[in-house]
């Protein structure tokens, strides 16, 4: 991962509005979002449960159309799912009759016969997230929190100009979360691709993110976007240590 | 790697010890000898034309098979079993797959398969010897037609419950349709597929005897309705044990390459994803 990725992130959310029909009738999702999130910037995105955010995130991904607006990834208007995007789900959906080391290879085993350099690739994303040990491993061989990394290798060994994590670390305890997010950070400052990161916590949140995007309930709508004007490099001590953190994070507490 | 061999082979010691696995064989072993004594003693007090003792019934099986006249049934049987099993299997598997790819093939193929299993088909034997005569034909036909259904349900269900968020993330990867079948949809159905094969397996083994008893003049099935002609009660033993051992056998196989495929698969977790995959499938 020494090259810098192709592509240089630029997501536009145009006036997104998702609705989707169910039996009970139609529910709209989100409502006219706007969100114009820069080249290599790391946005989170925070909201009650069920006001849309696993939806925008998965119209940014192309995985479902908006049923108005539209998203454009540098400038194009996307359609369907994209190359340049790379996708962290809330559980790691690892194959668990394959190795860690041909989980991360998956990606690009689907777009054909793997070459030697997309095997060197593996290699190199399974050091980034330190597993290079446990490369001949089946995921049931380990723990929840190796599991996420495993998923977060997967989706940046095809050097994506944009990384969409929906919740990647919420189903993890307190600590292994917290080294989750130091490694993302140091991950980020390497790879720079853009990333967006959905999350309910709100610590979380400020730790990672430039700017923090608040959702109002469904159907969501941006309530507000907060800058998070604390330096980097961060380290938690240095965050929680920090005025602005506390004062921000009572600002997003009250707006949700 | 190696490890050091005292630490190893301590829990390893207390956990033979520990393990239920001896108790429930020495249960076994115990019910089963239990369970003799009652049938010979029961049988003592009857006609050998009613209930032969199992003594008898060991006495006339070794010796009927080291005369070598229990393998011309057994080799036309398992005959039977087998090609009626792969007839079955395979038409089940290729079904399966194609309604479950294919809504318009689920649409054809579904009528067809309620109408053969509210058929009894056990019922087609007589015309199917009429059609085929008294060769193994009707037999393996009976014994496809009766495997074909658990394989069908259970390539279908297999291929139709992945889970939603793995097909997701090949949807994310842009995995065509052919591809996510092959790398995701197919491992997944491996379990529900071999515990459709085990149920198919003994049911061909049931369809080929039934089969027999319609009109053959070899096979298991036969010697057990010639035994009846000859009021042989012994002999028909001989047939009960014959077709047991024959079905355990072919169970045991089935385990065999069952555990083989998952290994293949999951490699060293094989046996607890075959155990988390035996609770999922039917
Ligand atoms: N496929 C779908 N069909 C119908 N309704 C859906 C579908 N997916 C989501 N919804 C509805 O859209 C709303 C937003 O769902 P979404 O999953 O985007 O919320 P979320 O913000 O990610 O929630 P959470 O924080 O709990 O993950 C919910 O009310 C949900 O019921
Ligand atoms: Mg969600």
């Amino acid at each position: 991962m020494d090259s810098q990725p192709a592509g240089s992130g630029h997501i536009e959310v145009d006036r997104v509005t998702k609705t989707y029909a169910s039996d009970a009738g139609d529910i709209q999702a989100l409502d006219a979002i706007d969100l114009d999130i820069a080249p290599r910037e790391l946005v989170t995105i925070v909201g009650p449960s069920g006001c849309g955010k696993s939806t925008l995130l998965r119209c940014i991904g192309g995985l479902i159309p908006p049923s108005e607006g539209r998203v454009l990834i540098d400038g194009e208007v996307v359609t369907e799912p994209d190359p340049r995007i790379g996708y962290v789900f809330q559980r790691a959906v690892l194959l668990p009759w394959r190795t860690v080391e041909k989980n991360v290879l998956l990606p690009f085993e689907i777009g054909g016969r793997p070459t030697s350099k997309d095997r060197k690739s593996v290699h190199e994303a399974l050091e980034m997230v330190e597993l290079s040990e446990y490369a001949k491993l089946r995921p049931a061989e380990l723990s929840g929190g190796m599991q996420q990394r495993v998923a977060v290798a997967r989706a940046l060994v095809t050097e994506p100009s944009i990384l969409l994590m929906d919740e990647p670390f919420g189903a993890l305890d307190a600590q292994t979360r917290d080294s989750m997010n130091v490694e993302l950070l140091r991950i980020w400052q390497e790879a720079k691709p853009t990333i967006v990161f959905v999350t309910h916590d709100i610590g979380e949140a400020l730790f990672l993110s430039d700017r923090v995007v608040v959702m109002t309930a469904r159907p969501g709508r941006v309530h507000e976007v907060v800058e998070v004007d604390i330096p980097r490099p961060r380290t938690f001590e240095l965050v929680e240590g920090d005025k602005r953190f506390w004062a921000l994070r009572h600002r997003i507490r009250a707006a949700l | 790697m190696t490890e050091q061999p005292t630490t190893e082979q301590k829990p390893r010691l207390l956990r033979r010890l520990r393990n239920e696995k001896p108790l429930g064989r020495i249960l076994v072993v115990v019910s089963a000898a239990l369970l003799l004594v009652v049938w010979e003693a029961w049988a003592r007090t009857n006609s050998p034309l009613i209930l032969p003792t199992p003594i008898a019934v060991f006495d006339r099986l070794v010796s009927y098979v080291s005369a070598g006249r229990a393998w011309p049934h057994i080799t036309i049987t398992v005959q039977e079993i087998v090609a009626g099993f792969a007839l079955g299997s395979f038409m089940g598997i290729g079904l399966g797959t194609l309604a479950a790819e294919f809504n318009i093939a689920r649409r054809v193929i579904m009528p067809y398969v309620i109408i053969t299993q509210a058929l009894p088909k056990f019922a087609l034997a007589p015309i199917l010897v009429i059609w085929f005569g008294f060769g193994t034909t009707p037999k393996i036909i009976i014994a496809a037609l009766i495997a074909f259904f658990p394989l069908l349900e259970n390539t279908y269900l297999g291929l139709t419950t992945t889970p939603a968020l793995d097909l997701e993330l090949f949807r994310a990867l842009r995995a065509p349709r052919r591809v996510t079948l092959l790398k995701l949809r197919v491992p997944h159905a491996v379990p529900a597929v071999f515990s459709g094969l085990r149920v198919a397996l003994l049911l061909s083994l049931v369809g080929a005897v039934v089969a027999e008893y319609v009109g053959a003049n070899k096979g298991l099935g036969a010697l057990i309705i010639v035994s009846q002609g000859m009021l042989d009660t012994e002999l028909m033993f001989v047939a009960f044990v014959l077709l047991t051992l024959l079905g355990l056998t072919l169970d045991k196989l089935h385990g065999l390459s069952y555990r083989l495929v998952l290994r293949r698969l999951y490699g060293k977790t094989a046996s607890s994803a075959g155990r988390a995959a035996s609770r999922v499938s039917v």
